[in-house]
């Protein structure tokens, strides 16, 4: 008997716990740094959820245990906290537990380039078979929801941000509109070849790249971390190899084309650029307009 | 009485609150003394885990509810009533409803666990666990996107994806006869049927969410578990170290699926990573990643394993991988 209550309590604190977890990730703006903020809103829904579920939690901890089944239909299994042995409640409680440990605990780090190395490569690589573009071919501009987001543009904006690529000498890759200059850019090089371009990102490396370039890249989140994927830009500098991987840096240079593995990408020729602290959002996420 | 209970409750939530406060304090602490100690790759592994956290509870939260409310307002008798008794028909309708029911690969678990264990015929929950997660209007949206507003792919993506489906559910109904569940009814005493009916409304309610609660922590292990093992495998293991069977259609295919099966990606999102192979292998096999993806992964299996026989879920595991990969393959020939 005080074995099931003691339970009922456990439970009550880690829904708590899950609670105060999501809700600190909100008011620190941690969450940025896990998901898209486009889907903050599941978030919300879970901190609803939980709360509720806390307060069920909190008034069953003192509920005569003969009554858990009378609102059963038959055919009830769910573990009332009787079936399980001790060692096996505790290895149970134990995993539940573990989430709530590190996420307190530790803050979110950001990716970094050993985690790009084992996403596949930014730069085509010989054996491709396609000759279109580089390997991350993303059409984006277009989302199903209208959501409240960082990131979020209406058409409008979103045309007149994609006419200032067209029409103005400096190309400006700010966050909120980098990928889908990302992916104007290395769809058709040739376009922008000879203009200026002003861009932030932190140093990757691939094997066959000269001591005179590295790509400065950035990571692509489209839902969580989990599914980050790498996007960058070859840049040609002298002494690019004294900038090792993951340093950040912001790059001022002129446009061109170059041959890579018999893929026509696109290249900054460096003119000026310095050595930056990492940005606070280190992340693109795809631009959302809406279309309805 | 009453007066007496209720102080008990304020009396409860007042330790409850200042037990989760010092935890927190606590591990925050521990946390600052400790984060020089633990390496940049468990940082990386640990980020990467919670945000698969992070993006899936809402939807298994969402799933518990969903089943909860099986649990107490679905009877019997309407499965009865509701289901076809002819197995193809039903095996269809499963995968019909699975299509027109948005739902994510892990919130659909628990669901498919209560409509089993309320009579549904198992290759019917089999149907709707196949195509509930991988054919919705989410997922054919953001398919459509993610291959540059090209329909064709989402089109291959939810044709092959049914038709994989209802195979697989047919095979499951002529492999199986009983529900394959890991505890039966007769494991538990049941209360009385005839009771249940008078119940009250807020009472039934009440119920619904007790039963959510004690899922979602039988589920929550499990989804933790599968978190941390996709994490691990992303933090440590190079996506290209895995094209080791060369580049062939049959090659990368298999490479495209253990990669589906490994990463545990949220149906919503994976087409994006799918169209980021676009270069590396060919057509068919980021449709088999698609299509297995959602059916079935790393988690989900764990998910499957907590209320399923193991052999039955193995032989689901050999049936999806053995059929998607069928059917995708001689697509290739066309």
């Amino acid at each position: 008997m005080v074995g099931a209550r003691f339970q009922h309590f456990l439970k009550a604190i880690l829904l708590m716990a899950f609670d105060l977890f999501f809700i600190k990730l909100h008011t620190t703006g941690d969450i940025s740094k896990y998901i898209n903020p486009k889907y903050e809103n599941m978030s919300f829904v879970a901190i609803w959820i939980f709360t509720l579920l806390f307060l069920i939690q909190l008034f069953r901890i003192w509920e005569n245990n003969r009554n858990e089944h009378a609102y059963c239909p038959p055919g009830c299994n769910h573990d009332h906290g009787d079936s399980a042995s001790v060692p096996r409640k505790l290895v149970n409680y134990s995993i539940i537990l573990f989430p709530l440990v590190t996420g307190f605990a530790l803050s979110p780090s950001v990716l970094d380039a050993s985690i790009a190395a084992n996403k596949g490569t930014v730069l085509p690589q010989s054996n491709s078979n396609s000759y279109e573009e580089e390997l991350m071919e993303y059409e984006f501009g277009y989302d199903e929801e209208v959501i409240d987001n960082d990131n979020f543009l209406s058409d409008k904006e979103y045309d007149d941000k994609m006419k200032k690529l067209e029409q103005s000498e400096l190309i400006e890759m700010k966050e909120d509109i980098f990928a889908s200059y990302y992916e104007a850019i290395s769809d058709s090089p040739v376009n922008f070849q000879g203009k200026k371009i002003k861009v932030q990102g932190f140093v990757y490396k691939e094997k066959g790249m000269r001591g005179n370039q590295l790509v400065l890249s950035r990571f692509l989140i489209t839902h969580c971390i989990a599914d980050a994927s790498i996007i960058g830009l070859m840049a040609e500098l002298e002494k690019a190899n004294e900038y090792p991987e993951d340093t950040w840096l912001e790059m001022e240079g002129t446009l061109d084309v170059m041959i890579y593995n018999g893929v026509e990408i696109p290249v900054i020729k460096a003119v000026n650029w310095k050595v930056i602290e990492e940005p606070t959002s280190p992340y693109i996420y795809p631009v959302l307009t809406k279309i309805l | 009485m009453r007066h007496i209970h209720s102080y008990l409750i304020d009396f409860t939530s007042l330790i409850a609150i200042s037990v989760v406060l010092y935890f927190i304090l606590f591990t925050q602490l521990a946390g600052e003394k400790l984060s020089f100690h633990i390496s940049d790759s468990f940082l990386q592994l640990n980020t990467i885990f919670l945000s698969i956290l992070i993006e899936a509870i809402p939807f298994v939260l969402i799933g518990v509810l969903i089943a909860g409310f099986i649990q107490i307002f679905v009877t019997e008798d309407h499965i009865r009533r509701l289901i076809p008794k002819n197995r193809f028909l039903a095996v269809v309708m499963s995968c019909v409803v699975g299509a027109l029911f948005p739902a994510c690969e892990c919130g659909i678990v628990p669901i498919v666990r209560r409509l089993v264990e309320k009579g549904v015929p198992l290759h019917a929950g089999v149907g709707f666990l196949l195509t509930g997660p991988l054919i919705n209007p989410i997922v054919i949206f953001s398919t459509y996107m993610a291959f540059g507003n090209d329909s064709k792919m989402a089109a291959l993506r939810m044709g092959i994806g049914f038709v994989a489906a209802v195979v697989i559910a047919l095979s499951i109904s002529i492999l199986f006869r009983s529900k394959q569940l890991k505890h039966t009814i007769s494991d538990f005493t049941s209360s009385d049927p005839t009771m249940k009916r008078n119940e009250s409304f807020t009472v039934k309610i009440e119920g619904m969410m007790k039963h959510s609660i004690d899922e979602f922590f039988d589920m929550g292990k499990y989804l933790i578990i599968g978190a941390f093992i996709a994490a691990a495998v992303q933090t440590h293991i190079s996506a290209n170290s895995l094209f080791v069977f060369g580049d062939g259609v049959v090659g990368s295919s298999v490479v495209m699926m253990g990669l589906a099966y490994i990463l545990s990606l949220c149906s919503e999102a994976d087409a994006f990573i799918g169209a980021s192979f676009s270069n590396l292998v060919p057509s068919a096999s980021i449709l088999a990643f698609l299509v297995f993806g959602p059916m079935i992964d790393l988690k989900n299996t764990i998910m499957l394993l907590s209320m399923f026989k193991a052999r039955f879920v193995l032989i689901l595991l050999v049936l999806i991988t053995v059929f998607v990969f069928i059917c995708t393959t001689l697509l290739s020939f066309f």
